[in-house]
């Protein structure tokens, strides 16, 4: 199809949904006005019923835990994926030397780098770490704190360099890390079954309202959350560098990372 | 709050606009980021910090980079095409 | 400014759209669709936002004061970490592309083969459409 014919269709499709949209548009609730009921009932129950003051982290993980049972095999179903299609030709092996364009020139580490990336690295652990605990209480929680987690580590790559990344990120421990938070938050919802209640039930004590250790089962599947997102994105991000790796060993001697 | 959320509705048109018109995907990459950050700011003002921090980290972090990854292997793929 | 939100939505999947059917990359294609996909989240969030409501974070605030919706917003922010990953296999299905067909251009590929390396459209990857559309 020729990029004519589809901008042709393209226009069609919007002269006819257009219509359609706007209807919808003007059928909605004006900008501001209100919100859904459910997220009111949400708002005024949850704090009592949960002892919980975060109340995104209420739905996620506990209102509705099923939900983030999906989306946490979709994210390593997702993982998986892309690990398979980027090992299947490569193999599992790496090797020391970047690819670079011919033509370009390498230009060295400066020290100032490598002095950002060391106090930038540790404080980045920490805030991510921070986010993590801090579900129930305040912003935060198991997916944002992951990929902070996961994009510290990167600051390795950054301030080290190839080997020293490699050095500090072993492949195998992220696949447990991925893989045993999906295990953890999956054992969240079937050991309260052992006890005779309902799947994801929260069955452990409640904690006290604001404190860091409130919410109950709710902790245990925010960690495992946090696990996992941090075990696959870093494991994303380890695959995606392997990728801008030499498929051989290249004669030309590598660049001053290796 | 009246004046400022309407702009940043407004930004975050034109940010997306932007992704889509910048064609150089060496560029396109830097137009994402800025999008991320003008959606993360524009989230916050929505009064939802968590996910203005899950797309602080994800979208003008993890994302750019795994495109600009992207655009570094299939560049240095093979190259006896020109460079 | 009350239907500024939702149109700005609309736009934005529309031109994210547009941005799709006219790509001529595949890497730029993803970030189309990574504008379309900030659309729902832009919906979402307007639809799920109050005048005067606070974050829905009982923290500083005693539970019981209006607040924004919390469901959009955890709607969204599951969908904003999964849809990294998901972006990610797009691109790790653009390499393949790329390593199979050679040519980053979807007006350039070919249906896969077992031999693999079909459809080479190798050499310049930027021909104007005229020479384009006649294939």
């Amino acid at each position: 199809m020729s990029p004519r014919v589809r901008i042709a269709l393209l226009a069609l499709a919007a002269l006819v949904l257009l219509p359609g949209a706007a209807e919808v548009i003007a059928g909605l609730p004006p900008f501001g006005s209100t919100i859904a009921q459910y997220g009111e009932r949400i708002n005024a129950i949850t704090p009592e019923a949960r002892h919980v003051a975060n109340m995104v982290s209420a739905i996620n993980f506990d209102l509705r835990g099923l939900d983030t049972l999906g989306e946490e095999f979709m994210l390593l179903a997702a993982i998986t994926g892309t690990v398979v299609l980027l090992r299947g030709r490569r193999g599992e092996g790496n090797t020391g030397h970047a690819m670079r364009r011919p033509g370009r020139a390498v230009i060295p580490r400066s020290e100032a780098v490598i002095l950002a990336c060391r106090i930038a690295g540790p404080l980045t652990a920490l805030f991510g770490l921070y986010v993590v605990l801090h579900a129930t209480v305040t912003p935060g929680g198991g997916f944002q704190g992951g990929v902070i987690l996961a994009s510290g580590t990167l600051l390795i790559y950054l301030g080290e360099g190839y080997a020293g990344w490699r050095q500090a990120i072993h492949s195998h421990w992220l696949d447990a890390l991925e893989g045993g938070g999906a295990l953890l938050f999956a054992l969240c919802g079937l050991v309260p079954m052992l006890t005779g209640a309902a799947f994801m039930q929260n069955i452990l004590p409640l904690g006290i309202f604001r404190d860091l250790f409130s919410g109950g089962l709710m902790l245990v599947e925010n960690l495992g959350v946090a696990l996992a997102v941090t075990g696959g994105f870093t494991q994303l991000f380890l695959e995606f560098m392997e990728e801008t790796r030499a498929a051989d060993e290249a004669e030309e001697p590598g660049e001053e990372s290796a | 709050m009246t004046v400022i959320l309407p702009l940043l509705f407004l930004f975050t048109a034109i940010s997306g606009t932007a992704v889509v018109l910048v064609r150089d995907p060496a560029r396109q990459v830097f137009a994402i980021a800025v999008n991320g950050l003008v959606l993360a700011i524009l989230f916050d003002g929505l009064q939802a910090p968590d996910v203005a921090l899950s797309e602080l980290a994800v979208g003008s972090a993890a994302v750019p980079l795994l495109f600009l990854v992207a655009l570094m292997a299939v560049r240095t793929q093979s190259p006896e095409e020109k460079p | 400014m009350s239907v500024l939100p939702y149109a700005v939505a609309a736009w934005l999947f529309g031109i994210g759209l547009y941005g799709i059917a006219t790509s001529r990359n595949f890497i730029h294609l993803v970030g189309c669709l990574g504008v379309c996909q900030s659309a729902t989240y832009v919906l979402l969030l307007g639809l799920g936002y109050r005048w005067g409501g606070i974050a829905p974070i009982f923290y500083d605030h005693p539970p019981g004061t209006p607040a924004v919706d919390p469901v959009m917003q955890a709607l969204v922010l599951t969908d904003i970490v999964v849809g990294a990953t998901l972006t990610a296999l797009l691109l790790v299905l653009t390499i393949q592309a790329h390593k199979r067909g050679g040519s980053l251009d979807p007006e350039k590929l070919r249906p896969m083969r077992a031999g693999g390396t079909s459809g080479r459209g190798q050499g310049a990857s930027r021909v104007s459409d005229r020479e384009q559309s006649t294939s």
